[in-house]
């Protein structure tokens, strides 16, 4: 086989090659016959018929270097590319049908692959397994998903039955210093053994090793990502013995990890590795995270050993995990809890699953989207492909005598249906080159719609192989595709048919291309009811908006801890900076909030409410810190009650809250619409949780983790509680952004070195957290008018070429006194029938599709009237808009004209 | 076989090919010499023979080809089979004749 391709690519070699050997076994012959006294003339004739003609051994020849179909192929691909040049406008619409199926596809299939299949860059990542707790693990927990706490990491790392080694990761933000300026990066804390697990190797200097991990607080080292090496060290070699300042601690770098290697997460890219023996510098306020079973913060992977399975490994840990169990109940640490709660400790259990892609929470979030999304350029790739199977069903009638007389001549049909696949698969070919070579800017726009702030960093627009290697599949497919209706029908015409046929009536050729019409319509519907149910989700939840002003307003992180700050300390910064900008004249009025909103996370926990009984919610309520000035801040109404005041302000010495705010939801789910003020609440909803805090105010509600959500909230006032660490949330006069200098200006005053965070227009913030929406309704909506364009293409060609074909018929029917009007409804009764059909299709598919899409929507069915009835509407409209042309020049024709043609 | 046998006592050209072969076989095997140039292109593609453009007796380039390891190989393979198949009809006929 390789042989023959490259036998194709030295032919020329080859021929002028077998050319000598033939002359000279010739000339040999023609001249040994001469010797035996044969003349000239004679020897000639012999020597020619011994051999069986020339032609015929090159012939034979040609075969056996290239076998008979790859000639053939090579054949039909020069004489497919001949033709398409002598037919550009054919040529370049077929060519941009496909580009724009293909290049859509490739572009969805690169964030695919990257977010959702790509595997980490190590050693076997087949063989990495996410180790996570099913149940309650009476703890408290900070982080994402997946989280156990450190010691349960190192317990599990001993199983060496099972796993060649297990290690932790978490990731945090902290202040990072190369030099002068700070500023937040992230960073990924993680167990000694890492890297070795990984199996990851460092770019230069060493990474972290498990001596690194063993005594809390004593290994100040970090190790650097290839990218942070690069862009803030310019890649220099000796950055390994500089020092960095982690949160104002200073951490020897040893070195950097491997190019290709950018944690175990696709969303979030640490910028330095550092050991979790040094996790209390990283995450300030936090001491006893590497000895507390209780507190759970960190994703624990491991590497099964050689030959082990998954489930094998879930069963044999099991024993050993129950033991665990019962073994922490009898700790002194363990808290105190109700039966229940203890029963469900009791009774949770280790689940492995699969990671060979790591711990992705953007993959959680954008799996479903994706997915979708990549359902949708598949049907527009198929609409593409149905679209120049459409114009090659035209171009093949227009061929039939160049058809008819190749059949004639002994051609098989199964020769000529190959030369028509040949052809689409040289256009498919063709296309799917410009579209990979589109598909790196559609990326990068796709990129920014990843709701995620690092994920221009993490997803890239380049090609690889894979994807080219995707884009030659889809490539041969498409061209398969649209090649195959166009090749059956050509070869399955008989020659005695062609010939009686005058040129240009291929009449089942019409009815192929109707069916495709009718099947284009039928898909086009699903993509646009699609779009248009996406479209009114974003316009429901737009409408809806957060429940709060996002207009002049603009907030900003700042955490004195991560800037070497006690919490005594930082709580007095923090009043002092809050008085600086409720002090500046470029501020309308400011708040503090310890949590910031639309993130997609919270403060949570069940809570204790104690009204004339006692009684415990049923799911965790989202709590916060705020400032008095956050209700007129964020323009969210006191209904009830009063705002926090002097009055909250605790004795010195005393510890906690002393009153609340609760949203109307908590209300009104907890106390059917009684007033709460008075009441007494409290965080926790265990038997000796204390209910000690009054009930002040009610506010309205607002969203808090994102705008899809609603939920039970209650708010502490901020600085009774630790205080040191919050969002800014400043309203200004004008242009928010245009304040981002002098709100800096004015906490720089306070403290030069402190770092501030994620300045953020909160309009912009209430983009970002739709950005999935947004992601969605654009792009469905896009991919829907492509849809709809391409078919309405392909119901106007159908359309045109039918009434070229009854052009004698109209004649006739108009000279014999038919109206003009008639003519055209004859053309439209045509095309409604396919209109009609192929709504029809399409309703039951989107019936059958809509439960699929259900939880990307808001406030609206799957099965949504209006979203319908508007589509139909279009689609019936454009429809009969494209046949109206053709249409029209069939109510022109004028009965003599039509009539002479013939 | 026939081809590798001949090849496998000194290399030769197509032409030298075809006179051997009309010579051993005098009339008792038909070679047609019309498919004596694509059985020798095949032998060559599956990499037994090899060839060489080399000044022939007659002083004009020829294309020679020659046995390579490969195709000594096979043809080891091929007499054995061939040894076989004519031991078992030998056996065969004398058997009848007994």
């Amino acid at each position: 086989m390789i042989r023959h391709v490259t036998n194709w690519f030295r032919r020329r070699k080859l021929e002028s090659g077998l050319d000598r050997e033939l002359r000279y076994h010739l000339d040999r012959r023609i001249s040994d016959l001469e010797k035996s006294g044969v003349p000239a003339a004679v020897a000639r004739r012999q020597a020619l018929m011994e051999l069986g003609g020339v032609s015929q051994v090159q012939e034979k020849i040609r075969d056996v270097w290239l076998s008979r179909w790859l000639r053939d192929l090579t054949y039909d691909f020069r004489f497919s590319a001949r033709s398409f040049l002598k037919t550009p406008s054919f040529t370049i619409t077929a060519v941009l049908s496909l580009v724009l199926g293909i290049g859509a596809t490739t572009a969805i299939y690169s964030l695919v692959d990257q977010v959702l299949l790509h595997a980490l860059p190590v050693r076997e990542p087949e063989r990495l397994v996410l180790i996570d707790w099913k149940g309650d693990q009476v703890a408290s927990a900070h982080g994402s998903w997946n989280l156990m706490s450190y010691p349960i990491c190192r317990d599990l790392d001993k199983k060496k039955d099972f796993f060649d080694g297990v290690f932790c990761r978490a990731l945090t933000d902290v202040n990072l210093s190369t030099g002068s300026d700070s500023r937040p990066e992230m960073v990924e804390i993680v167990s000694g053994n890492y890297f070795e697990v990984l199996g990851v190797a460092p770019a230069l200097g060493q990474v972290i090793e498990q001596d690194d991990d063993r005594v809390p607080n004593s290994n100040p080292v970090a190790v650097l990502s290839y990218d942070f090496w690069q862009t803030q060290f310019g890649g220099a070699l000796d950055v390994v013995g500089r020092k960095v300042l982690v949160n104002r601690h200073p951490l020897t770098v040893i070195g950097v990890a491997a190019s290709t290697f950018k944690g175990v997460d696709v969303g979030e890219v640490p910028s330095l590795w550092i050991p979790a023996s040094m996790s209390s510098q990283a995450i300030p306020g936090f001491n006893d995270l590497l000895l507390d079973r209780r507190n759970r913060w960190m994703q624990v992977f491991g590497r099964l050993n050689r030959g082990m399975t998954l489930e094998k490994a879930q069963a044999g840990l099991q024993p050993w995990f129950k033991a665990m169990l019962q073994e922490d109940t009898h700790l002194a640490s363990f808290p105190v809890i109700t039966p229940e709660r203890r029963q469900a400790f009791l009774s949770s259990s280790l689940v492995l699953a699969a990671a060979p892609q790591g711990h992705a929470p953007l993959r959680r979030q954008l799996l479903q989207p994706l997915w979708m999304l990549f359902a949708v350029t598949a049907v527009l790739l198929g609409l593409a492909c149905l679209n120049v199977s459409g114009l090659f069903l035209a171009r093949g009638s227009a061929r039939d005598r160049e058809i008819a007389t190749r059949l004639a001549l002994g051609a098989s049909p199964w020769r000529i249906g190959r030369q028509f696949l040949a052809d689409s698969l040289l256009i498919a070919l063709f296309g799917g080159l410009l579209g990979i070579a589109a598909a790196p800017i559609v990326v990068r726009t796709l990129v920014a719609f990843v709701p995620r702030a690092s994920a221009p960093t993490a997803l890239h627009a380049g090609i690889d192989l894979r994807l080219l290697g995707f884009a030659f599949v889809v490539s041969v497919a498409a061209g398969l595709l649209s090649g195959l209706a166009p090749a059956w029908q050509a070869g399955r015409r008989s020659v005695a048919q062609s010939l009686r046929e005058r040129g240009g009536t291929a009449f089942s050729g019409v009815r192929l291309r109707k069916i495709i019409v009718t099947a284009q319509i039928a898909l086009t519907l699903t993509l646009v009811v699609g779009a248009a149910l996406f479209l009114r989700s974003l316009d429901a939840l737009m409408a809806k908006g957060p429940g709060f002003t996002t207009s002049g307003l603009i907030s900003f992180g700042v955490d004195s801890l991560l800037s070497g700050y006690s919490p005594a300390e930082g709580n007095r910064l923090m009043r002092r900076i809050d008085e600086a900008i409720r002090e500046s004249s470029v501020t309308q009025s400011s708040a503090i909030v310890r949590w910031p909103f639309l993130t997609g996370g919270s403060w949570s926990d069940p809570m204790t409410i104690l009204a004339d009984k006692r009684l415990t919610t049923d799911r965790d309520v989202n709590l916060n810190t705020v400032t008095p000035e956050f209700f007129q801040t964020m323009g969210v109404h006191i209904i009830e009650g009063r705002n926090f005041d002097e009055r909250d302000v605790h004795e010195p010495g005393v510890e906690g809250w002393r009153s609340a705010i609760v949203n109307e939801a908590f209300v009104k789910r907890y106390l059917r619409g009684r007033s709460p003020l008075g009441m007494l609440v409290c965080e926790g909803a265990g038997p000796d949780d204390n209910p000690d805090v009054v009930v002040v105010g009610v506010m309205s509600n607002f969203s808090y983790r994102g705008l899809r959500e609603e939920s039970e909230q209650v708010f502490f006032p901020f600085f009774e509680g630790d205080g040191a660490s919050g969002t800014f949330y400043v309203k200004v006069h004008g242009k928010p952004e245009s304040f981002v200098p002098s709100l800096r200006a004015i906490v720089h005053g306070v403290d030069p070195t402190l770092a501030m965070t994620d300045f953020r227009t909160v309009s912009e913030q209430v983009d970002r957290s739709l950005n999935t929406e947004h992601l969605l309704a654009t792009l469905s909506g896009s991919f829907g008018t492509l849809a709809l364009v391409l078919s309405l293409v392909g119901l106007y060609g159908v359309m045109s070429f039918v009434v070229t074909q009854r052009t004698r018929e109209i004649g006739i029917r108009l000279a014999l006194g038919a109206t003009r009007w008639s003519a055209i409804r004859l053309v439209l009764r045509d095309a409604s029938a396919m209109i009609f059909l192929g709504i029809g299709i399409g309703l039951l598919l989107v019936s059958v599709l809509g439960r699929l899409v259900q939880a990307q929507l808001y406030d609206v069915k799957s099965f949504d009237p209006t979203a319908i009835v508007i589509t139909v509407l279009i689609l019936c409209s454009a429809g009969v808009g494209a046949a109206l042309i053709p249409a029209h020049r069939a109510s022109g024709v004028s009965p003599t004209e039509a009539l002479r043609v013939e | 076989m026939l081809i590798l046998q001949i090849v496998s006592l000194e290399p030769a050209h197509g032409y030298g090919i075809a006179q051997r072969l009309e010579q051993i076989s005098k009339a008792i095997v038909q070679v047609n010499q019309g498919s004596l140039y694509p059985a020798l292109h095949r032998l060559e593609q599956k990499g037994w023979l090899k060839a060489e453009w080399k000044e022939s007796e007659t002083g004009r380039e020829a294309k020679f080809y020659a046995l390579t390891a490969s195709g000594r190989k096979q043809l080891v393979t091929e007499k054995d089979s061939w040894a076989r198949l004519a031991g078992a009809v030998q056996l065969i006929f004398s058997e009848g004749d007994q």
